[in-house]
């Protein structure tokens, strides 16, 4: 019962946070897809992107392209 | 980047020097915002910074919430958190800002010279009438638009959220801190270019500047009389800023002045560095 009415109050409050998390991941998923090379295999990145809150997608933006080439 | 970008249209054109190397620098500033934009830089930073500056007052606000649904505790636990002043949230905001902000903005500006000299681009930009100082001027500009309007966007989101859920700032109060803030991350992002140009590979830059920059701060935590003024200090007087006032005002002017000295001089000396050798050998 209460935990019902906490919800309905806290979900306006941290959609913006999910809202923001599904960007980057989609990006980072995007250019996953893109990228002819990526530093390690290209499915255990998006493992990353997709299960690893918030850190996965930057881990990816900074670590995860190869920019020879 | 494409290679059309880096053609500067005045090359044909025969301008007075002052003009035309300002015009060139000006080339060099919107082709290094293109890579920014073509490479999500300017999309994913801002992102982060407003994603680091929602989650401090909203785990602030649910702290007791969180508690009570994730811990092993005792029935009847009596759980009586003070929620903090709005003020101080925006101060702990800061400090997120101060550890995983940076780190975010030295990863990703730490390649941006070193990483074009290992791959020869540098050396193709500057045997072009562009100089060593503006190439690294302009990187260091597009790289600090990026820095200022990350930490502003995080910021008012931070203030928002405060005002929202835990009590208002006065909106001046928060602007303060914020320029003194972007200050200490321009003095953080200079630092990260000269290291950029000096050192062959991107870590070892991105390594030296946190280190750095830890330094400092503990520097400027453990000696406030000695070393108050150096820009370590700078992040402190933020948040004093946004809670109080700022205590020594000596102290603060005297930091200010020595952000401006360490960014020029870094500048230079990164310009300096290329001028000597344009490519890593």
């Amino acid at each position: 019962m209460k935990e019902s009415i906490d919800l309905s109050q806290i979900l306006p409050i941290i959609a913006p946070i999910i809202v923001i998390q599904l960007i980057l991941m989609v990006i980072a998923l995007v250019l996953c897809a893109k990228a002819d090379h990526t530093r390690g295999p290209k499915w255990v990145w998006v493992l990353i992107i997709i299960f690893v809150n918030i850190f996965g997608p930057i881990a990816f933006f900074i670590a995860g392209r190869r920019t020879d080439g | 980047m494409s290679s059309e970008t880096k053609a500067s249209p005045s090359f044909s054109v025969a301008n007075p020097p002052l003009s035309s190397s300002m015009t060139r620098y000006r080339v060099m500033v919107e082709k290094e915002l293109l890579e920014l934009v073509r490479s999500f830089k300017l999309l994913w930073v801002p992102l982060v910074f407003i994603l680091l500056g929602i989650m401090q007052p909203v785990s602030t606000y649910y702290m007791p919430v969180i508690l009570e649904h994730a811990g092993s505790l005792p029935d009847g636990t009596v759980i009586d958190i003070p929620l903090p002043q709005a003020a101080e949230v925006l101060a702990q905001t800061l400090q997120q800002f101060g550890t995983l902000g940076i780190l975010v903005l030295v990863l990703v500006c730490m390649g941006s010279v070193s990483g074009e000299r290992n791959s020869g681009a540098a050396s193709l930009i500057l045997v072009k009438p562009v100089s060593p100082l503006s190439y690294v001027g302009s990187k260091w500009t597009a790289m600090l638009m990026l820095a200022w309007g990350s930490l502003a966007a995080g910021y008012l989101a931070s203030w928002y959220y405060t005002g929202l859920l835990i009590g208002a700032v006065p909106l001046s109060k928060v602007i303060g801190s914020l320029l003194i803030y972007g200050l200490w991350l321009t003095f953080v992002v200079s630092i990260t270019i000269l290291f950029s140009s000096l050192l062959r590979s991107p870590a070892a830059a991105a390594f030296s500047t946190l280190v750095g920059s830890v330094v400092l701060s503990l520097l400027a935590g453990l000696f406030p009389k000695a070393l108050g003024w150096n820009p370590g200090a700078l992040s402190g007087f933020a948040s004093q800023a946004v809670v109080s006032e700022i205590s020594d005002s000596g102290k603060f002017g005297l930091a200010i002045l020595v952000v401006f000295i360490g960014m020029a001089s870094a500048v230079l000396a990164a310009a300096g560095a290329l001028r000597r050798s344009s490519a890593v050998e």
